[in-house]
């Protein structure tokens, strides 16, 4: 292979890459069910009805960002905390929640039970579709 | 405990994308004549590359010679930027830059055989996703350290 082909092979490989990561960029995926405690994380509460859980950390682009879309969304709807965490300095939870990029969302129940996982920012249609949904449909937290 | 992220005193996002886009050219460059037998050439071409990494990851992005020229020439042509980022991600992105750049220099010099365009390759990959896809590699390096522990956790 001549070393121009090479290296438009290489282009075509980081194009495709790019192409099959962004596709899977803030897109809500089903997540293996677990509970999470507020204890845990070491807030003072979960939403009673929803949480937006995101995970964060010191060196993250589009953190604000994602932040202020959860902060908002998680304003218009009561019951609905969005709980943000900086795992800096908390390795351990990075390992308890397998994070492998931030920032990462977990969609959450009122009962702190996953419903659903997004890597990058979550795209606006995608997460209120999700978190409207859980509104509808799932368990309340009514142990105070 | 939860903390509240918080945009410190930013940069136009746009600014180390620009600069990764001219990078990526050049690495693409070097890939090239490294594989066509041009060895000299690859070879001080991917010396400067490093040498712009290690400006980049040393003074930072807005003193690169990269982010200077968006600053003086493309910034003024373009309307203001939605918002500002942290420039420390893309500052910690041209560190890993330097860290395989350097590594291809060293391995040259050692005789390792095509370690010049391997290494431009690596790093033209990352620069990239990083100009055409946004992608950053800077950040997920960093949880990467995190949660290898190699970030002091107080």
């Amino acid at each position: 292979m001549s070393a121009l082909a090479a290296g438009l092979a290489l282009l075509a490989a980081a194009t495709a890459t790019g192409f099959v990561w962004r596709s899977r960029q803030g897109v809500a995926h089903a997540a293996r069910p677990e509970t999470v405690s507020a204890r845990e994380l070491g807030t003072p509460a979960l939403g009673e009805r929803a949480t937006l859980l995101q995970f964060s950390t010191e060196f993250c682009a589009q953190c604000p960002a994602t932040a202020r879309l959860l902060g908002g969304l998680a304003g218009e709807r009561p019951g609905v905390e969005h709980v943000e965490i900086d795992l800096t300095r908390r390795a351990e939870l990075a390992d308890r929640f397998r994070i492998a990029q931030t920032p990462t969302t977990l969609v959450l129940d009122g009962a702190g039970t996953v419903l659903a996982r997004i890597g990058g920012t979550p795209r606006r249609d995608d997460i209120i579709e999700r978190l409207d949904r859980t509104l509808r449909s799932h368990r309340v937290n009514t142990i105070r | 405990m939860s903390t509240p992220s918080a945009d410190r005193t930013g940069i136009d996002p746009r600014g180390p994308r620009f600069g990764a886009a001219l990078t990526s050219g050049l690495l693409l460059v070097t890939v090239v004549l490294g594989l066509a037998g041009d060895d000299a050439t690859a070879f001080w071409l991917l010396v400067a590359i490093t040498l712009l990494f290690a400006w980049g990851a040393l003074a930072g992005i807005r003193r690169h010679p990269f982010g200077i020229l968006f600053a003086r020439l493309v910034r003024p042509r373009l309307a203001p930027p939605m918002e500002l980022e942290d420039p420390r991600p893309p500052r910690f992105a041209q560190g890993v830059g330097f860290a395989v750049a350097l590594a291809g220099v060293v391995l040259s010099l050692a005789g390792v055989s095509l370690a010049v365009p391997i290494a431009a390759a690596i790093a033209f990959f990352a620069a990239f996703l990083n100009a055409a896809f946004g992608f950053c590699l800077g950040c997920q390096v960093y949880l990467l350290l995190v949660r290898a522990r190699l970030i002091p956790q107080n």
